[in-house]
This record gives C-alpha cells, sequence and structure tokens, in this order.
C-alpha cells in the first residue's frame, strides 16, 4: 500500500520539479523516489495479508514480489533514459510524472481485491501509457501509434467494464471472494450465463492489455512507433501488471469454474504462442520483432494461467522477472545502436544495424547475446528456468499438449533472436564505438548479471513466497 | 424486497426500447412520405443561407480553445463531488473533512500547475 500512496504523491512532486532551472535534478529525483517506494513496498514483507482501502486492495507477498518486478523494471528504465536529455523537444519532468502515476495503476492492479480498483488501475495504467506513446509529437508513426493504441485500448475498456457489470449482475458484489464464493456453488441456470459471459468480457478486455492473439494487432504498431523507452516500459511494467492481474483475478475468483474458462485460456495461449513466434520471423525490424516476441511471451504466460496453481504462480513471478530484465536489455542496446545510423530522419531499428557490432563494442554486444539467449530460453539464463517452471507447472496439471506446441513455438524462437547475435558478430558492418553513459552500463551490466545469475542458481527465490 | 427477479420482469424496458425504435422509424418515414421534395442544387447545400459557401470546413482552431474547454470540464466534474459531500458532511464528520480536504489540496496542485504551464495565457 505504501507505494501506492508514496508514488502518487511523488507524482506530483516529479510534475513540479519540471518548474525549476535546472533540469539535472529531475532523474536523481525520481531515481530517488523509486527506491524509496521500493523500500516502502518490501516493509510489509511477511506481514501476512493485509486489507487496505475497505477491503478493495489486499497485499500479500505475492502482491509485494509483483511490486517488486514492476518498480525494479521502472528504476532501471528510468536510469537508461537518461533524463531525455538528449533530446532538446522532450519534456522530462511530464513523462517520468506520467509514468510514476502509471506505476501507481499498475501496483493497483497487482493488488486489487475488488473489480472497481483493478478498473481504476488499468485506466491510470493505460491513460498514461497512451499520452507517452505519442509523446514523440512531430513523428507521424507515433501519432498513429498513440491513436490506435487508444481508440482500441477504449473499445477493450469498453468490454471490460461491460464484463465487469455483468458478474456484478450475477452474483451482486464486486468483491473477489464474493465473486468465488457464488462461483464455486454456482446452479446452471440464468445466472450461471451472465457470469459465463461476464468473465469472457473482462477476459477479452485483460487480454487485449497484455497483448494476447486475437487482440494482439495494436501491438506491433504500438511498440513500433512510441519511443524506444516507452515501449520498454510498455513490455515489462504493462505486461507484468497485466499477468499479476489476470492471475489475482482467476486464482481469487473463478477456480470454482475453472472447467469453463481454462479450455478458453489454452485456446488463447496456443493461438498467442503461433501469432507471436510466426510473427516474428518474417521482421525486418529488430524493434517490431521485439513486439512479436513480447506477444509470444503473453502466451507462455497464459499457459501458466491455465495450470493456475501455485507452482504456476511462482513460474509467472520468475518468467515476468526473467522477461522483464531481457527486454530492458534488448531495448537498452537498441536505443543505443539505433542513434548511430538514422533513416529518413528516424533512428535505424532494423537488424542490419547492429552489423559488426562485436567488433568495436563487445560488452553491447555481449549484453544483447545475453538478452536474446535468455529470451529465446537457452539454459544457464534466466529465461530458460523461466519456461521450464512454466511447462513443468502445466505439466503437473496435466496438460501436456500444450507443452509440447510451446516448446515447438520456442525452437522457432531461437531463429528470430539468434538473427540479431549473428548480425552482431559475423556481418561486417562500420559501427564505430558507442559512447555509453557510466550509470547506462552499470544498468545494462546489472540486468545482465542478474539475468545469468538466476541461470545459474534459479533456487535463490525458492521458498520465499 | 423482492430479490428474485425474472427475465419477464424485464419485459417492460423491452417494450420501451422497441416504442422508442418504432417511434424514431415511423417518424422518418412519415415525414419522407407526407413531406412535399424539392430538389435542387443550391437546396442540397449543406447550408444554404444565400450566400455561396467557401473553403473547407475543417480549418484549423487554436488548440487553447480545447485546453480550456477540457479544464472547464476537469474542475466542473471536480466540483460537482462537492455536492454529495455537503450533503452527508455531519455523517462523514471529521474524517470525511480531511479527505475533502486532500481532495481539494490535490486538485489545487493541479490548478497551479495548469497556471505555471501558461496553459490560461491568451496572448501568448
Amino acid at each position: 500500500m505504501y507505494p501506492i500512496v508514496l508514488l502518487s504523491f511523488f507524482g506530483i512532486v516529479t510534475l513540479f520539479l519540471g518548474f525549476s532551472k535546472s533540469k539535472n535534478i529531475l532523474l536523481p529525483a525520481t531515481l530517488l523516489f523509486l527506491i524509496i517506494a521500493l523500500a516502502g513496498n518490501f516493509l510489509e514483507w511477511n506481514k501476512g495479508p493485509l486489507l487496505y482501502f475497505y477491503d478493495m486492495l489486499r497485499v500479500d507477498n505475492v502482491t509485494l514480489a509483483f511490486n517488486g518486478i514492476i518498480l525494479l523494471s521502472a528504476f532501471m528504465i528510468f536510469a537508461i533514459s537518461g533524463g531525455f536529455q538528449d533530446n532538446p523537444d522532450s519534456e522530462p519532468a511530464e513523462y517520468f510524472g506520467l509514468m510514476l502515476f502509471s506505476l501507481v495503476g499498475a501496483l493497483m492492479m497487482v493488488g486489487f481485491q475488488h473489480l472497481i480498483m483493478l478498473f481504476i488501475g488499468v485506466e491510470i495504467l493505460s491513460v498514461a501509457m497512451y499520452v507517452l506513446t505519442g509523446s514523440n509529437k512531430r513523428n507521424l508513426r507515433s501519432n498513429e501509434a498513440a491513436l490506435k493504441y487508444f481508440l482500441m485500448g477504449a473499445f477493450a475498456t469498453g468490454f471490460m467494464l461491460f464484463g465487469i457489470t455483468l458478474l456484478y449482475g450475477a452474483t451482486g458484489s464486486f468483491k473477489l471472494e464474493q465473486i468465488q464464493g457464488f462461483a464455486s456453488n454456482m446452479q446452471v441456470g440464468s445466472e450461471s450465463y451472465i457470469l459465463y459471459a461476464g468473465l469472457l468480457l473482462l477476459l477479452i478486455g485483460m487480454l487485449f492489455k497484455v497483448s494476447a492473439a486475437p487482440f494482439h494487432f495494436w501491438t506491433p504498431d504500438v511498440y513500433e512507433g512510441a519511443p524506444t523507452i516507452f515501449t520498454t516500459f510498455m513490455s515489462t511494467v504493462v505486461k507484468t501488471a497485466g499477468f499479476a492481474a489476470l492471475f489475482r483475478l482467476l486464482s481469487g475468483s473463478f477456480t470454482g469454474v475453472y472447467g469453463f474458462w481454462w479450455i478458453v485460456i489454452a485456446a488463447i495461449a496456443v493461438l498467442t504462442l503461433l501469432v507471436g513466434n510466426i510473427g516474428a520471423t518474417s521482421q525486418n525490424s529488430f524493434k517490431r520483432m521485439l513486439a512479436y516476441s513480447g506477444i509470444s511471451h503473453a502466451g507462455y504466460l497464459l499457459i501458466a494461467l491455465t495450470a493456475l496453481s501455485k507452482p504456476s504462480q511462482n513460474a509467472i513471478i520468475f518468467y515476468s522477472l526473467a522477461y522483464s530484465l531481457s527486454t530492458i536489455c534488448a531495448f537498452g542496446v537498441l536505443m543505443l545502436v539505433s542513434k548511430e545510423k538514422t533513416i529518413g530522419g528516424q533512428p535505424n531499428e532494423y537488424y542490419d544495424a547492429f552489423n559488426g557490432l562485436a567488433k568495436q563494442n563487445p560488452l553491447l554486444a555481449f549484453v544483447l547475446t545475453v538478452s536474446m539467449l535468455s529470451l529465446a530460453g537457452i539454459p544457464l539464463t534466466a529465461g530458460f528456468w523461466g519456461k521450464f517452471f512454466i511447462f513443468t507447472s502445466a505439466a503437473e496439471r496435466g496438460i501436456i499438449w500444450i507443452t509440447v506446441i510451446a516448446v515447438l513455438m520456442s525452437t522457432v524462437g531461437i531463429y528470430y533472436y539468434f538473427r540479431v547475435i549473428i548480425s552482431s558478430y559475423l556481418k561486417e558492418g562500420d559501427l564505430v564505438k558507442i559512447r555509453v553513459a557510466p550509470f547506462y552500463k552499470v544498468i545494462l551490466v546489472l540486468a545482465t548479471f542478474l539475468t545469468i545469475l538466476f541461470g545459474l542458481a534459479p533456487g535463490i527465490f525458492e521458498g520465499l513466497i | 424486497m423482492n430479490n428474485t427477479y425474472l427475465p419477464s420482469d424485464y419485459l417492460p424496458i423491452l417494450v420501451q426500447f422497441f416504442l422508442a425504435a418504432a417511434f424514431i422509424g415511423g417518424t422518418m418515414i412519415v415525414t419522407h412520405m407526407i413531406g412535399p421534395s424539392r430538389k435542387s442544387k443550391l437546396k442540397d447545400d449543406p447550408f444554404e443561407c444565400g450566400i455561396e459557401s467557401v473553403g473547407d470546413a475543417r480549418t484549423p482552431i487554436s488548440v487553447k480553445y480545447f485546453l480550456v474547454a477540457i479544464l472547464f470540464v476537469l474542475f466542473d466534474v471536480e466540483v460537482i463531488f462537492m455536492y454529495p459531500w455537503a450533503v452527508n458532511f455531519k455523517e462523514l464528520g471529521m474524517f470525511g473533512f480531511l479527505e475533502m480536504l486532500l481532495f481539494m489540496a490535490l486538485l489545487l496542485s493541479g490548478f497551479y500547475y495548469v497556471i505555471r504551464k501558461g496553459v490560461l495565457n491568451w496572448e501568448e
């Protein structure tokens, strides 16, 4: 609960810091705010389930773990943004303020215990993201992305709200436990159909936010059009929060009707894996490939949702962390490399921008390689164990066929993840040495180190939650 | 209170829906049938008032209008929150008062932000 209150306050403070003469204070201040929020988050560790705001928000160790991942990713993203110093048109105070506010929404989504809280969280997160997507005002693609994201997101929100309404109509409550109580003892009748319809509509809204197929159409365009730093934020923070919310929703309210929805989620998971992985193979732009890779990772996480057990909960937490670390590395290197050459005034985000990266920038090439290996799920990286835990949780539940499809799809993933490694090590290019700010380097190295550490010793988290 | 509703209890809503649809459809059909219909080039103009229409209606309008309009809506809606609070002031007591103070503080900090940003500065 503390980080929600703190970050709401810090967001306003950040906006006002923008009026100060010195622009250099902004980045250290926001990083400090995030550290305070992280510390506040873990104050409640092991205090057991706590309820706040008239039982609308529940804080337990699972919530805190997700909050920790979200705040850590945000910290890394804020740090590699460099305070937007290189772009004279930018409005750093507004960007940081909006990101802090959107973090509040993300934390509300993680800890919600009441469907209204979920809705408010999703809205706070999304509205800030719509604005940030279009923050590159002079770029047509950024504008297009923002408009697409806004229109489709507003539609998805409508579905979600309608679903919540129907659930209220069927059960007479917004609270997760009461919906759970109703759904477990439900007779087949008109109310059960209303509940099913409400659940499906709510799932549509949530699956849109985590870009699962067939609600993924906005993802490539929006991820590509948005400034890279906000794409990173979208693909880590928003996705983690979305899956935390989905898991809490399904495990907190709908275990009683598992037989109804698990096949829906399983079908969507398979479709998402197919669309994400096969779509990614045909991309020429690295950024667009990462968008499709984001879709495919949503598919893996959905498999953990179909299992819906204690191991799968831990698998989602581990996978979100591994995915966020690798994605931040990949986008971080992309931001540096794409600035070197421009195509028509825009950064070059194609694969060929990475040609010959390893010759002059061995560190960046190494960071990129580790992150690609982790995303592809090669052993000795965190991504491997993430996939391993998810597949075992599905297999324990007895859903073997979905695991087989997922393993097949992750071999497809190797093809497109290795393309950029081949570009940076084997192809000839004229990339000069890229100047990297020390702090930027520290973040990239830290994320890479954590990826390898969790790959070597995945048991670090065992028994914590 | 009666807590069980059968689908038949919602019949009046359905009837009203059909009545509304029938009214719209009916008036549209009837006016087309009984009204005289004379067509000419001038009559089919979007604005027929004797002056020839010039140019495109989609001229760019200064973004300031939108900002002021949005801010008006924002503060208007926020002030509406005070009515239910004022009505329930005695029941909510000190807690409600402090909550409202917090709300007003957030609102005023937003107002201060708007002024500092120069949004209300029309001449600029």
